[in-house]
């Protein structure tokens, strides 16, 4: 199979030297791919895709609204890294490494490097990436300022190792190669047990112990600091990783609002009251992180943190201000520097770099820019490397007439013939350019580099640049071990037991409000799958029209199902009556219409990927694939498909079943923490608010006997007691009994009773608010959520099914109207009791008016 | 001259603010002019926290909380300073801007290269054609620069007419030009812009001014206001201030309170809060007392 593998001559080959002949370091893993065969390969590609999917591994494109983003790419076929070549890398970065973090403590330190002229005032004084708000603070009592690095390394046509480019602000990456090393290891597990790959668990023991031990010296809980992870939330690009690090590591995944700068430290908003924090693993970008010093329109950041920082209370790691050293640019004054510090070149060269701030690099740059990579010395969203050599001549005139307006503010890099590696296609093997993304974390004043990384592969066989934003394709990255590894796990730690950390403290409330949301959508949209099947079904039976029964019941459903979702005007609205197809189809699939079955689905996967680190991982095999049928019902032709039946069916099926297994995961899955008690506190109130509009909307009025009985089955249905109803009561339907059994008895898991039972139990053990601790008396009082659940559990204890049952003689039932629009407004209390005890809401944040602008003149 | 400064600036909000995180530049420093004596910021309600650090220009910052929930924020600034009699330049002395703005562009001398980052645009005074053109006036060849600075400064003064109320925080130089009026901040930025644009390193500086009263009258309390000039450098001399707004060499009644690159390294008062309030009124109150 390999055979038929051609690489391009002018590359260097990770596989295949430049006769042809496998490299001695792939003979293992490249004979036992041959063996497994190319049509094997392809199944086990299918393999990986399905295990990413169910683990709901994502990579968000840039201005994606969409939180499930794109898929990760990985292919089946590792990179493999012999001993030798992985020692010339590890010592290649953990050398750059150390340079940078040197250079880092200067730029915010004495800032000799500027003194003596080896970095210029032109490039650091200009660049946005120097925070002079961040002068002089430092990493607490660690060793390093640059806590942690990553560094894309290419390896030239001469086989030579290169850095491409530099990532210091906040590196990611390190969760992706962990996720393809899972994935790859249970798709290929006989060929990565036999080739005796080095693990990457210990890499990630040894960042959790660098986090411990940045925490700040002056921190009471410095043994066990509290590190939480820092995330601008689920939209952004990595949001899989932020969750995948914190659930690994064990730390709490927190946005900005959900921390607070106050007593001169920073806390995290928690149930009911504020947990210290330590230490801040952040992925927000620096000038986001304090909209008081830093960017003051940002809503990612916490204001007071920077200042947190300066004293010292609080641990960022990477130091805010680190995204300087990231800068293309830096990589042409690294020689000079390097001498400056260690006396000689970096152990791994950077790839050949021109600051056109400098006069004579710049005339080079417009000498050759055709044949150049051309950056601004700032990243920034949206703004790309120009290759230079795919420029059209108007293009390269119009950029060189940008970089002579402010050539300070533009570098470029050498082309770098990257070398190739064996790529999976459906054809056969391609020989696909590659870039290794390598992981390091500060140590003992030097860095531990992760022995593999994230390999990334151009998307198609001409690509020349890579990058995740342009749809990259990874690889697992494998370095052999010379000698077997002692396995060592990052689970199993000697030492004295850890403290388990407490359940209340380690959820930010934001959480709980979102789990307690999940609650809710998931199960409005269960209850609205339900209603409309049994409107189908109606549909289907009564599709002729000649029986008159049938249409009145059918006529009160839809309207029910208006009354219910309160997608008004809906069936309210007597002309939707009359063609019913289109506006079903809108209350299926219209997800940006409040109240539809799309929206409550869409609502939920929002909720869900918000606090993805707080679910367990089956969650996302059962919920990836909810919305995919009623999405792929809007994408079709939108009137023919409301009109088939069948296919509409098909996609509710769908969604119920993914429904159905979210609620046994979280029966069965779930730890009964405070978290899990939210959620199920949602999905009570939610039944019950659904159970008691489906009731007041069906039984408000008599039809008649015929109607009634169509209409008190169709009610039995959707509140999925239609079984236990027949076999209790064995007669025909009456609506008092359909009272008993759906409002009051207390064995049905669908009564309204049942509900409030549940969510007495689950408010019972949500964690009291610090105020109502501190007035807390010696009786025993109940919260403020508790005495609503129990006010509406008595009145519904209190009602009277049959008086209620019983129509006046206009063949009406008021006092069932009004007592359910009672029990509807005592529920709604409820929820917002819930809300308003347990989620912290800040008021908005706004930007202070500047001082007045005023001033003397002389006399 | 030894001055006594109060700086008293209340914000009134019309609802709740939950929380105010503020940072104040209105401290003022030592600086080869003068000595501070005293000074205390004063915050209410009580703040939650507050410290104070040197920033990267050097200047004294205050970092404040208030957690307290409120509808009035007041600060107050209260300093004495001593204000040393300095040395002027002398009219037709020293070197030309010529030599000037070769010297900060190839020296290796680190204090002049650390002068050398005030060439630097920066977002509120950045250099344009017309600033180009408006300087150019006045760097004349061969002169020297202590001549260019007095007649820069004399020629901002008498074109423009001093104004509240026409210009804002984000006026530009060149904006400025066109319109002709504006305040101390438009008229320094502008005079930062011209120096820069010709090779020599400026920024700007915020403080006060002692006022006097009309003869005859009595000093009204806070009648005196925030004021900001320009700061110039000349390698032989060191950094040299002048005040556009009123065409003079700074002076023994300037006092200073901080500087940077422009107006928004150094605003007297900024934060965040968190609040419904879409709008609220400031009322700010500056008194300079000559303590001598």
């Amino acid at each position: 199979m390999l055979t038929d593998y051609r690489p391009d001559s002018g590359s260097y080959d990770e596989l295949l030297d430049a006769d042809g002949a496998m490299r001695p370091s792939w003979s293992h893993v490249g004979t036992a791919l041959d063996e497994l065969g190319h049509d094997e390969l392809v199944r086990r590609q299918s393999d990986v895709n399905r295990l990413l999917d169910a683990d709901g591994v994502s990579y968000n494109a840039f201005g994606s609204t969409d939180p499930r983003g794109r898929r990760w790419s990985l292919d089946p076929v590792p990179m493999v890294l012999s001993s030798p070549e992985w020692a010339e890398i590890e010592a290649g970065v953990i050398d750059r490494a150390e340079l940078l973090d040197l250079i880092l403590s200067d730029i915010y330190g004495p800032r000799e490097l500027v003194r003596r002229g080896l970095l210029p005032v032109n490039f650091l004084y200009r660049h946005p990436g120097f925070l002079r708000e961040c002068d002089q603070i430092g990493v607490g009592r660690a060793a390093s300022n640059l806590v942690t690095y990553a560094v894309d390394i290419a390896r030239d046509s001469s086989g030579r190792y290169v850095a491409m480019s530099d990532r210091a602000q906040a590196p990611s990456g390190a969760g992706y190669a962990l996720e393809n090393r899972v994935v790859i290891s249970r798709v290929l597990p006989s060929l990565y047990r036999d080739a005796q790959v080095h693990r990457l668990a210990p890499f990630f023991r040894v960042l959790r112990s660098a986090l411990r031990d940045c925490a700040p010296e002056s921190s009471p809980n410095r043994h066990d600091p509290r590190v939480v992870v820092l995330t601008p939330g689920p939209w952004s690009e990595t949001a899989f990783e932020h969750a995948y690090l914190a659930s690994y590591l064990g730390y709490s995944l927190v946005e900005g609002g959900d921390l607070i700068a106050r007593n001169g430290r920073v806390w995290m908003r928690s149930l009911g009251r504020l947990e210290p924090v330590d230490v801040i693993l952040r992925r927000v970008d620096d000038w986001f992180c304090d909209p008081l010093e830093l960017r003051p329109d940002s809503q990612l950041g916490v204001p007071g943190l920077l200042d947190a920082a300066r004293r010292g209370t609080v641990t960022m790691v990477n130091p805010l201000g680190s995204g300087i050293v990231e800068s293309p640019a830096l990589m042409a004054f690294l020689p000079a520097i390097a001498a400056h510090f260690i006396g000689r070149e970096p152990r791994l060269p950077s790839v050949e770099t021109w600051w056109c701030g400098d006069e004579k690099a710049c005339q080079h740059v417009l000498a050759n820019l055709a044949t150049l990579v051309v950056k601004p010395i700032a990243r920034d969203v949206g703004q790309s490397s120009i290759l230079g050599w795919e420029q059209s001549s108007t293009a390269l005139a119009d950029l060189r007439a940008r970089i002579t307006m402010h050539p300070s503010e533009w570098c470029a890099q050498a082309q770098v013939t990257m070398s190739t590696t064996p790529t999976l296609t459906t054809a056969g093997f391609d020989a696909r350019l590659s870039v290794l993304r390598a992981f390091a974390v500060a140590r003992a004043s030097s860095y531990v580099v992760m022995p593999g990384g994230l390999l990334r592969v151009a998307p198609d066989s001409s690509g020349a640049l890579i990058s995740n934003q342009s749809g990259a394709l990874t690889k697992d990255a494998w370095v052999l071990a010379s000698e077997p590894e002692k396995p060592t796990s990052y689970w199993l730690q000697s030492g004295p037991t850890v403290e388990a950390a407490d359940p209340i403290g380690s959820m930010p409330s934001r959480a709980a409000e979102n789990l307690f949301w999940l609650g809710r959508y998931a199960e409005r949209a269960e209850d609205a799958v339900r209603l409309l099947r049994v409107i189908y079904d109606r549909r289907t039976e009564f599709a002729s029209g000649t029986n008159p029964a049938g249409a009145t019941c059918l006529e009160i459903l839809l309207r029910t199902l208006t009354d219910v979702s309160t997608t008004y005007p809906g069936f309210v609205d007597e002309g939707a009556r009359i063609a019913p197809g289109a506006e079903l189809f809108s209350v299926i699939v219209d997800d940006d219409r409040p109240g539809t079955l799309a929206h409550a689905i869409h609502r939920l996967l929002d909720a869900a990927y918000a606090v993805r680190d707080q679910l367990s991982n089956d969650t996302w095999l059962v919920i990836g694939n909810l919305d995919r049928e009623i999405l792929a019902l809007r994408d079709e032709n939108g009137m023919s498909a409301s009109e088939r039946p069948i296919t509409l069916q098909r996609a509710l099926g769908s969604a119920m079943q993914s429904l159905l297994a979210l609620g046994g995961l979280a029966s069965e899955s779930m730890v009964r923490d405070p978290g899990w008690h939210f959620m199920d506190a949602g999905r009570r109130l939610e039944r019950a608010l659904q159970l008691v509009a489906l009731l007041r909307s069906t039984l408000r009025s008599v039809n008649g006997t015929a109607t009634d009985s169509l209409l008190l089955e169709s009610v039995l249905t959707t509140a999925e007691s239609i079984i236990t109803y027949r076999r209790r009561y064995r007669s025909q339907a009456q609506v008092e009994t359909v009272l008993d059994l759906l409002l009051l008895d207390a064995g049905n898991p669908r009564s309204v009773v049942f509900q409030l039972d549940r969510l007495a139990a689950d408010v019972a053990l949500l964690p009291l608010q610090d105020a109502e601790l501190a007035s807390r008396a010696p009786v025993d009082r109940l919260s403020a959520v508790a005495k609503l659940v129990l006010e509406t559990t008595t009145m519904l204890h209190l009602a009277e099914t049959s008086l209620l049952a019983t129509p006046d003689e206009n063949g009406q039932r008021v006092g069932l109207d009004e007592f359910l629009g009672r029990l509807e407004t005592l529920l709604r209390r409820c929820a917002a009791a819930v809300e308003l005890s347990h989620f912290s809401h800040r008021l908005p944040q706004r930007a202070m008016s500047l001082d007045g602008r005023v001033q003397p003149e002389l006399p | 001259m030894t001055y006594r400064v109060q700086h008293r600036t209340s914000y009134v909000y019309e609802s709740l603010v939950s929380a105010s995180y503020g940072v104040v530049y209105l401290l003022p420093r030592d600086t080869p002019a003068q000595r501070v004596v005293e000074c205390h910021v004063g915050v209410v309600p009580e703040p939650d926290s507050y410290s104070e650090h040197v920033d990267f220009f050097g200047n004294r910052v205050a970092n404040f909380t208030v957690l307290e929930g409120h509808t009035e924020l007041i600060v107050t600034t209260t300093s004495v300073v001593d204000v040393i009699a300095r040395q002027l330049p002398a009219f037709g002395t020293g070197p030309t801007w010529e030599s000037v703005a070769e010297m900060v562009r190839s020296s290796d001398d680190p204090d002049v290269i650390d002068a050398s980052q005030f060439l630097l645009d920066s977002p509120s005074a950045p250099v344009s054609d017309a600033v180009r053109a408006f300087a150019s006036e006045s760097f004349e060849a061969g002169r020297h620069l202590v001549d260019v600075l007095g007649d820069l400064t004399g020629r901002i003064y008498r074109r423009f007419q001093y104004k509240s109320g026409v210009t804002s925080l984000r006026t530009t130089p060149d904006e400025l030009l066109t319109l002709g009026k504006g305040v101390c901040q438009d008229f320094a930025h502008l005079q930062i812009a011209c120096l820069r644009a010709f090779g020599v390193p400026a920024r700007y500086v915020s403080g006060y001014l002692e006022t006097l009263p009309p003869p005859g009258r009595p000093k009204l309390i806070g009648a005196d206001v925030s004021h900001a000039w320009v700061s110039a450098y000349l390698p032989t001399m060191g950094w040299v201030d002048l005040d556009p707004t009123n065409n003079v060499f700074v002076g023994e009644r300037h006092i200073c309170t901080a500087w940077g690159r422009d107006y928004a390294d150094v605003s007297p008062l900024r934060g965040v809060i968190f609040t419904e309030a879409k709008s609220n009124t400031m009322t700010v109150s500056v008194d300079v007392t000559s303590l001598d």
